[in-house]
């Protein structure tokens, strides 16, 4: 069962998923917050549906219920839909996702549970599929949602369960 | 040399991703001027987690002073003499936060808000969250010897 939530969110409805939130009560973190996941979505050189990937495996590492309830509208329009989704639960190397797909999320397991230097055969993969600012995208979205995520698991609250949630990158 | 891209240090591979790499490094440059908790707290929770993490470089670096006993008892904290209470409350949620942020309790977190309040245990979150990453990111990109360099 759900324990209670460790602090009350902000009395602000916003829209913004992040404003409206716990985070939003320290606005000297929140200034920097809400650009940088905007920037995350928008300035780097992976898709939508390549960092919502990313992201829903790290949500499912950390056990964020949140985080694997959401949906980012623009990860859909880029080609994730909830067959693909599917995919990316632990067996996810004998699935029907691309080579590409597979590398992220060994990327991302990388990252999580063996944070290190990856060994020479995955480094080797990962080089001839990406771009070196590709990589660099794809550990700073790791990075991002894990702190985030790890921080909304922290907080507290959490339900045991929640419906698919579609929403749109809070700006 | 970092695998992942020409560079290094953390900041040399941070700058070829602009707009991303700026806005990471600056919420971390943020964490260090909060008003909710010291930043000599912070920094004793960073270094915990480069510990954990056994990253040299990052156990190396110095964002912010702290006493050369509290750096050498590090490791010792709960039997140590020189942490007071809102330090002891803040390391012990970090260890925590370290292995299972699913593993805080209600008690981790209202030793925090004791000293702190409620938005102190948020920014205390925050800051781990942005921590472990960076300690992370300098591991994942061979950078453990040398993360932060530049700064």
């Amino acid at each position: 069962m759900a324990g209670a939530a460790r602090v009350r969110a902000p009395d602000s409805s916003t829209g913004n998923v992040i404003r409206d939130s716990a985070l939003g009560i320290v606005p000297q973190t929140l200034a920097h917050y809400l650009p940088l996941n905007a920037a995350i979505w928008d300035d780097g050189p992976l898709n939508a549906a390549e960092i919502e990937i990313a992201r829903l495996r790290n949500a499912q590492q950390v056990g964020c219920v949140l985080c694997k309830a959401v949906r980012y509208d623009i990860a859909i329009e880029a080609g994730l839909h909830e067959d693909k989704v599917q995919m990316i639960g632990g067996e996810f190397e004998l699935s029907a996702l691309t080579p590409r797909e597979k590398l992220i999320i060994a990327f991302t397991d990388q990252y999580l549970n063996n944070p290190g230097v990856p060994a020479l055969q995955l480094r080797r993969q990962l080089q001839a599929e990406f771009t070196p600012q590709e990589l660099l995208h794809l550990s700073l979205v790791v990075a991002y949602f894990n702190g985030f995520s790890r921080c909304a698991v922290a907080l507290g609250g959490m339900p045991d369960e929640m419906p698919r949630t579609e929403i749109s990158v809070p700006r | 040399m970092s695998w992942i891209a020409p560079g290094d240090d953390r900041q040399a591979l941070m700058n070829q991703l602009p707009g991303i790499g700026d806005r990471f490094e600056g919420l971390y440059a943020a964490l260090w001027h909060l008003p909710q908790v010291p930043a000599a707290t912070l920094e004793l929770c960073r270094l915990r987690l480069a510990q954990l993490h056994r990253s040299e470089g990052d156990w190396l670096l110095e964002e912010v002073r702290v006493p050369a006993e509290q750096r050498s008892q590090l490791r010792q904290w709960p039997d140590s003499p020189h942490f007071d209470a809102p330090e002891r409350a803040c390391l012990a949620l970090t260890e925590v936060h370290a292995i299972d942020a699913g593993a805080i309790t209600d008690d981790h977190a209202d030793a925090v808000k004791h000293h702190f309040g409620e938005v102190g245990l948020v920014a205390l979150l925050q800051a781990l969250g942005v921590f472990d990453g960076m300690i992370r990111l300098g591991l994942v990109w061979g950078l453990a010897d040398s993360p932060g360099q530049s700064r």
